[in-house]
């Protein structure tokens, strides 16, 4: 009786699972999400779509099985992953990169342009702050998501401004001076160098920036008047004004007031932990999600944000040549592989993601901008001071072409910089080099003017 | 090497005793070994086939496309052909010639001071002394080479970073020294250590072994003339050594010129223009890595083609200047029979 009983049940469970297969299947839908994130601060870039998916599931009527790959790679590892996969016919359905991909990857076929009425379909996107809406565009189509926005502000050191002799009223009001040009990029190095001078730092620390190639480096090429791209959309290459870029930060280093092994200096054990204690380097060019990070992983002993908010203040980049204080906002967005078979959960899924609540839960915790005009509104953003009190900057901001040639060009032009800096070449002989450069690896492709 | 020799000789001396076969007893012989051979060779020529030929020929075929992240297709069709354009923008990149000598720079420095230089130091010294105690020393040698690569280069960077946070650094804050960041201020210096504590314990343990099996009787001969240490070492040892240093020079070399996860993780290139990056870890930039993402795989392949065609070169240069015919030629014992 007893192994009777167990017959039949194992019967009725394979006749239950060959019964049931065909039904669960036809209405399950696989969709596979990839992002990059700093962990703990970011992770709501994939996690969001998990508290999503029930109500996309009710909405629509089917079964998503939810694939949520995330980590911290290199972004040159991460894009090369989904390329490769790409070509490999086995492409993830949402990919989540810089909106400066679209130009290459919308040219080479490997995502999927969003057509007005697909877009339409979700009045969640209507809410987008309009300007977010050329990020995302290449040659008239719409290619992906908006998923943040953030500002590349100068960090300043409180503490060390109050060793200077600032007044308070002099450090609280540095942020509006910058903005309105009334405190340029010189008067910083020149407070810089006095801080050096003077001993309040140690020479070399007057003025750090990031320490690889990155986005940032553009805005000093646009703070000196440079435009990257022509009406007919071919990358332009402006020398004088790169030329002045080289010639700054040439100037820097030769000033002491930036460190000349700057680029290459590990990010985890020696920038990270001077820039968050406010104690050793006074002006620092970084980005808001910095933030949430050295509060959380560098200076939590010290008392986290609260120390921050204390000791560290954030401005716009001051005025260069063009007399405008200016950032540079990188907005990620999520784009849907051409390959996806579920476009259309994809999108809604990702239109599910794009409220003020989902927004606010990534903004909030990694100090990212909201990106939609009623979370602008929202009492969790408003209440933030940090957020709302940097949402300014995005009036000043400007952005990366969506080229193909883009990422050619940012790394003859980062050469540059890499030179001078370290003392290699003159700015003159560093210019000479890098149109050399440019014009070897991009040919007609760049207009050098 | 003498005993392999030794029996070399004898397996050869065993097939020479029959009287000369008939041609077509000759040719079915000749046949049946050529078999034999190729069928001992099989293996290694498989792998040769598909990890050294095939990966040959598609860069060959790679290097004369312009592949990139942008037109990126594994359909050969569709790939662009461009002839010989990457190797002519090759030929034009300003900083191909300081990249090169980089690269003869840190082969010919660490090659010499520590792949062959120190391993042939440290087999000579461990070999001399307490059997137990050259072991172990030889095991504390082994340990950078079986440590995975990233924690190895964290250590390093510990190492020489700047005070406080670099261990060196420490040390020399408290007898008042400057403190620099060492990997900025002689990147050279510290690529060519990190590398070369990992290169040494190849040849350490070749020369080792080679060492230890060179007959007693020729050591005790030496001995019973009245040779030093050094003299047995200038004019016993190291002649016997001949075959040894062929290979870990020839192999070091090679992997030498190809390795960059080293210097990648260290350095990356840097600091400034180009100052530590090698001709491998340019191929790998170019084709590979990049912040944005632009990889260029045709141009890439360039790079990579130009480095097999090096490493052939210096291989076939290797094996004239130590004759390796005559190191894998027939015993001379043979003539005597």
């Amino acid at each position: 009786m007893k192994r009777f009983s167990l017959t039949l049940t194992v019967l009725c469970l394979i006749v239950g699972a060959f019964g049931l297969a065909p039904v669960a299947a036809q209405d399950a839908v696989d969709i596979t999400i990839r992002c990059k994130a700093s962990p703990p601060e970011e992770d709501w870039r994939c996690n969001n779509f998990a508290e999503v998916e029930e109500q996309v599931e009710a909405a629509l009527g089917i079964q998503i099985n939810l694939n949520l790959v995330q980590d911290n790679i290199d972004w040159g590892d991460y894009k090369n992953e989904f390329v490769l996969s790409s070509e490999a016919g086995t492409p993830v359905d949402i990919i989540l990169s810089g909106h400066e991909d679209i130009g290459a990857w919308a040219a080479a076929g490997i995502i999927m342009p969003l057509s007005q009425e697909m877009i339409d379909a979700h009045p969640e996107f209507a809410d987008l702050v309009p300007n977010l809406w050329e990020s995302v565009m290449y040659d008239g189509q719409i290619y992906g998501i908006p998923q943040d926005a953030e500002a590349r502000p100068i960090f300043y050191s409180k503490l060390l401004l109050r060793d200077l002799g600032w007044s308070e009223e002099e450090i609280e009001s540095l942020p509006d001076r910058v903005t309105s040009g009334e405190f340029t990029f010189e008067d910083m190095m020149d407070t810089a160098e006095q801080a050096v001078e003077e001993g309040v730092v140690e020479e070399g620390n007057g003025f750090w920036h990031r320490n690889g190639n990155g986005p940032d480096f553009l805005y000093y090429y646009y703070g000196m008047g440079g435009e990257v791209e022509n009406e007919e959309g071919k990358m332009v290459f402006d020398q004088a004004a790169a030329l002045r870029v080289y010639e700054l930060f040439d100037e820097l280093v030769e000033r002491g007031i930036t460190r000349s092994d700057m680029i290459g200096l590990d990010g985890n054990t020696i920038i990270n932990p001077a820039i968050a204690s406010a104690e050793e380097v006074l002006f620092n060019a970084g980005g808001t999600w910095n933030w949430p990070n050295w509060a959380i992983n560098y200076i939590a002993d010290r008392g986290g944000n609260d120390y921050l908010v204390e000791n560290m203040g954030l401005t716009l980049i001051p005025a260069m040549d063009t007399g405008e204080a200016i950032t540079l906002t990188h907005p990620l967005v999520y784009m849907i592989s051409s390959q996806s078979e579920n476009p259309d959960v994809a999108l809604a899924l990702i239109a599910a993601v794009t409220t003020p609540e989902a927004n606010n839960r990534h903004a909030i915790d990694s100090f990212h901008l909201g990106i939609l005009q009623s979370q602008l509104e929202s009492e969790d953003y408003l209440n933030n001071p940090q957020i709302s009190g940097a949402h300014y900057m995005l009036d000043h901001t400007t952005a990366l072409p969506n080229n193909p040639n883009w990422g050619s060009w940012s790394e003859a032009y980062y050469t540059g910089i890499q030179a001078v800096e370290n003392q290699d070449l003159e700015p003159e002989a560093a210019l000479e080099t890098v149109v050399q450069q440019l014009q070897n690896e991009l040919g007609d492709n760049v207009v050098i003017q | 090497m003498a005993e392999l020799q030794s029996e070399a000789g004898e397996v050869r001396l065993s097939r020479s005793i029959p009287s000369p076969p008939p041609a077509p007893r000759r040719r079915r012989g000749l046949s049946r070994s050529n078999l034999t051979a190729l069928g001992f060779m099989a293996p290694a020529g498989v792998l040769v086939l598909l990890f050294f030929i095939i990966p040959v020929l598609l860069i060959t075929f790679l290097s004369m496309t312009d592949l990139s992240h942008a037109n990126f297709t594994t359909d050969l069709a569709q790939m662009n052909f461009v002839g010989l354009a990457n190797f002519q923008r090759l030929l034009n990149d300003q900083f191909v010639g300081k990249i090169f000598f980089n690269t003869v720079f840190y082969v010919l420095f660490t090659l010499s001071l520590f792949n062959v230089g120190l391993a042939l130091v440290i087999s000579l010294l461990t070999i001399h002394i307490d059997r137990r105690a050259g072991f172990f020393f030889r095991a504390l040698w082994i340990l950078p080479r079986i440590t995975p690569v990233i924690v190895y280069i964290l250590i390093w960077r510990r190492l020489v970073a700047e005070a406080p946070y670099g261990i060196l650094a420490q040390f020399n804050s408290m007898m008042g020294q400057p403190t620099p960041n060492l990997l900025a201020e002689m990147p050279w210096v510290v690529v060519i250590l990190v590398n070369g504590f990992v290169g040494a314990s190849f040849g350490m343990i070749i020369f080792t072994s080679a060492i230890e099996s060179i007959p007693k009787d020729l050591m005790n001969a030496s001995l019973v003339d009245g040779s030093t240490m050094m003299q047995r070492i200038r004019y016993v040892i190291l002649p016997l050594l001949r075959w040894p240093l062929l290979f870990v020079i020839t192999y070091q070399t090679l992997s030498l010129l190809t390795s960059f996860e080293q210097i990648l993780v260290l350095t990356n290139g840097g600091p400034g223009l180009y100052r530590t990056e090698v001709w491998a870890l340019s191929a790998y930039h170019r084709a590979l890595s990049t912040y944005f993402g632009n990889a260029q795989w045709g141009y890439g392949s360039a790079f990579a083609l130009v480095l097999v065609v090096v490493g052939v070169v210096m291989a076939v240069i290797y094996m004239r200047v130590f004759r390796f015919g005559e190191l894998v030629g027939e015993p001379k014992i043979e003539d005597l029979e």
